[in-house]
């Protein structure tokens, strides 16, 4: 344990004086936070932007655009009537606008018929926001209209027991972020370095053992990733009033997740040739997974195929872990989630300990 | 006669494409600073990583206090110092961090007061607290020294310590050698600097292409491969020589110079009074005795670069 205790030692006063590694892993995450936070739960507004142009300019059309900015998810602003509407999308790049035509109006009263026209990309997300909202804005119109009531009504409840914020979501997977990032760019980096500066095979005329440095690796990153969760928890709190919790499911995910990240560091830093392969590889298996593991939007609302792809991406755990039990309380898929993430960590810690050799051939 | 430390019979190391060490047999015996001395390439290292227990050898016996290397390292690990060919300190660390922390490697727990004492064995007081990345090249092999003394080894490993060092910093670290042997450490010294095992060692074992081509006390080794003194008469060219061998006396020209050699040392004065009697313009008239460097250009058929062989 004294030998290990050195290393970790060593090991973390170097890294500290790094201050690549030390941006990394503790002022990263927190600019992270800092911006996805401002973005997303700051007083700006999140509302879809409709450019509207009224050429009925009549009390129905004010009345129609009155129920669209009622929706709560669209913000309508005013294209002139005098302009030409798709010169003036694209003179402007507008992602949508509306037209209501002149005879808006004329038409209801005569109890006929008007199309009002959605110009629009069907490939950004704001057109199908915009057209659901227009659509739904239409109906409601319609009911007025025809002095009817709808039957059947959406009752919306409340499932999470707190009042969550956008940035309560976002948290744990900034963490496991930073879980996934500083072992296994940190490790990738480190075994490559030690291995063609001949460090290692200094550490073999001592008495630490392979497993013993391993093992003071994953201790020095779990520490390091446990004072970045903190920081971050606590800037999500105190800058965002987030309502998140770090329960221990949370600090045990932490720890297994950084556990086989650090493994998994050590298994890409045994075979690349040098400390700049070393960056290229960790970023090629770093950064799809960063993507594709849910760390900024949940994994139910990817493409079938890529949720089949995430399944069997070892950060997904971590982050659908830390979620469920950060947020959703639901403490009993985090522990599973632990399970799997602990299972993996194990395979992918024994391959370095068997295959990583100090000796020359 | 000092306890055997090193024991090599029929030691080889043999890969695919070649052989490099090839049935070498040697002994170190306590307190002697033993020099694997050869060109480049020539297996020195091979065989020290050997007895460091870090390579594992194809065959042969290798014994280091009495412990096979293949199978008891374990045991004997404590008793063992190495610097590393190229040793590189860890950049981040300071000398006084880095000499604590390698103590604890070997579970040793140095006072403050041990680790100035080692640093100032090695010199390197005035440099403990500044961050490795920043030390020259020779306070890095110092430290890289410091660390393998840490452990307070009887047998200490110096692989090639001052290759690529100006030498001012090399003959500083001779001294720190033989500081080492003073305190009755055992150094096996791998070089290919000429001059240095001439200086350090006690024994040499000279290799060449994973063989030792020679093996015995320098002045042995200059004794047995031609010895003697060289008179030289500078400028002479090939008509002194011709002057020279009119009268019986065979002389050799090497870059202009004539150079004539006397097996033993009773007869250097009377072919002194010779050839200086013989009326040829010369510069300069001087005796040079024979080196580790003429040894080495009959067994090993190297050329000489600045002290520096090549294969």
């Amino acid at each position: 344990m004294k030998r290990i205790l050195a290393d970790v030692r060593a090991f973390g006063v170097q890294f500290m004086r790094s201050r690549v590694g030390a941006f990394f892993a503790i002022a990263f995450p927190i600019i992270l936070i800092l911006l996805f936070g401002a973005i997303f739960s700051g007083g700006g507004s999140t509302k879809v932007p409709i450019y509207v142009q009224d050429l009925s300019d009549s009390p129905m059309s004010y009345n129609f655009t009155a129920a669209l900015n009622a929706t709560t998810v669209l913000e309508v602003r005013t294209i002139p009537k005098g302009e030409e509407i798709l010169t003036y999308i694209r003179d402007h790049s507008l992602n949508t606008a509306l037209r209501i035509p002149a005879d808006f109006q004329t038409k209801i009263l005569a109890n006929q018929s008007v199309n009002v026209t959605l110009y629009g990309d069907p490939t950004q997300s704001s057109y199908g926001i915009a057209y659901a909202a227009v659509n739904g804005a239409a109906t409601q119109f319609n009911f007025e209209i025809a002095r009817a009531r709808p039957i059947v009504l959406p009752e919306t409840q409340t499932i999470a027991a707190r009042n969550l914020k956008f940035i309560d979501l976002f948290l744990p997977g900034v963490i496991g972020l930073t879980v996934l990032t500083s072992p296994l760019f940190g490790m990738t980096n480190v075994c490559a370095e030690y291995r063609t500066r001949k460090f290692f095979k200094f550490l073999a005329t001592t008495r630490l053992s392979k497993g013993e440095w391993l093992a003071s690796k994953v201790i020095w990153y779990s520490f390091l990733m446990l004072v970045s969760t903190a920081i971050m928890f606590a800037v999500e709190r105190l800058v965002f009033g987030g309502v998140a919790v770090i329960t221990p499911i949370a600090i045990l995910l932490i720890i297994a997740g950084t556990f086989q990240f650090t493994s998994l560091g050590m298994i890409l830093g045994m075979y690349v040739r040098d400390t700049e392969t070393a960056a290229a590889v960790a970023n090629a298996i770093g950064f799809p997974m960063m993507f594709l593991a849910g760390s900024f939007f949940p994994v139910d609302t990817m493409p079938p195929a890529l949720q089949v792809v995430a399944r069997v991406l070892p950060l997904t755990y971590v982050n659908e872990g830390l979620r469920a039990t950060m947020v959703f309380g639901n403490d009993a898929t985090a522990l599973l989630y632990l399970g799997i993430t602990m299972v993996i960590g194990v395979v992918l810690f024994i391959i370095p300990a068997k295959a990583l050799s100090w000796k020359s051939k | 006669m000092a306890e055997v430390v090193i024991e090599v019979r029929g030691l080889t190391k043999h890969y695919p494409d070649a052989k490099a060490v090839d049935g070498i047999d040697f002994e170190v015996r306590a307190g002697e600073i033993f020099s694997l001395l050869g060109p480049n390439g020539a297996g020195k290292t091979t065989t020290v990583e050997i007895l460091e227990g870090l390579r594992d050898p194809t065959g042969g016996e290798a014994r280091v206090f009495g412990v096979d290397v293949r199978t008891g390292y374990a045991k004997i690990r404590d008793r063992v110092g190495v610097l590393p060919q190229d040793f590189e300190p860890f950049d981040r660390l300071k000398p006084r961090e880095a000499v604590a922390y390698w103590a604890a490697l070997f579970d040793r727990t140095l006072a403050k007061k041990d680790v100035e004492d080692v640093l100032e064995r090695v010199g390197l007081t005035s440099r403990a607290d500044a961050q490795s990345m920043t030390l020259s090249g020779g306070e890095k092999r110092r430290l890289g020294i410091a660390l393998s003394l840490v452990g307070d080894p009887d047998l200490v490993f110096l692989d090639e310590p001052t290759t690529g060092l100006d030498p001012s910093a090399r003959r500083d670290l001779w001294g720190l050698i033989r500081g080492l042997k003073a305190a009755g450490k055992t150094v096996v010294l791998t070089t290919h600097y000429l001059d240095e095992a001439e200086q350090l060692a006690d024994d040499v074992a000279i290799m060449n292409k994973g063989k030792i081509v020679s093996h015995g006390t320098p002045e042995e080794l200059i004794s047995r491969h031609g010895g003697g003194t060289t008179i030289v008469l500078a400028g002479a060219g090939q008509d002194g020589a011709a002057v020279l061998a009119a009268r019986g006396i065979p002389a050799t020209v090497e870059n202009g110079n004539v150079l004539v050699h006397v097996a033993t040392p009773s007869e250097v004065r009377k072919m002194l009074a010779t050839v200086a009697a013989v009326e040829i313009p010369v510069t300069e008239i001087y005796t040079k005795r024979a080196t580790l460097e003429d040894v080495f250009m009959k067994v090993v058929g190297a050329r000489m670069a600045e002290g520096e062989l090549a294969a």
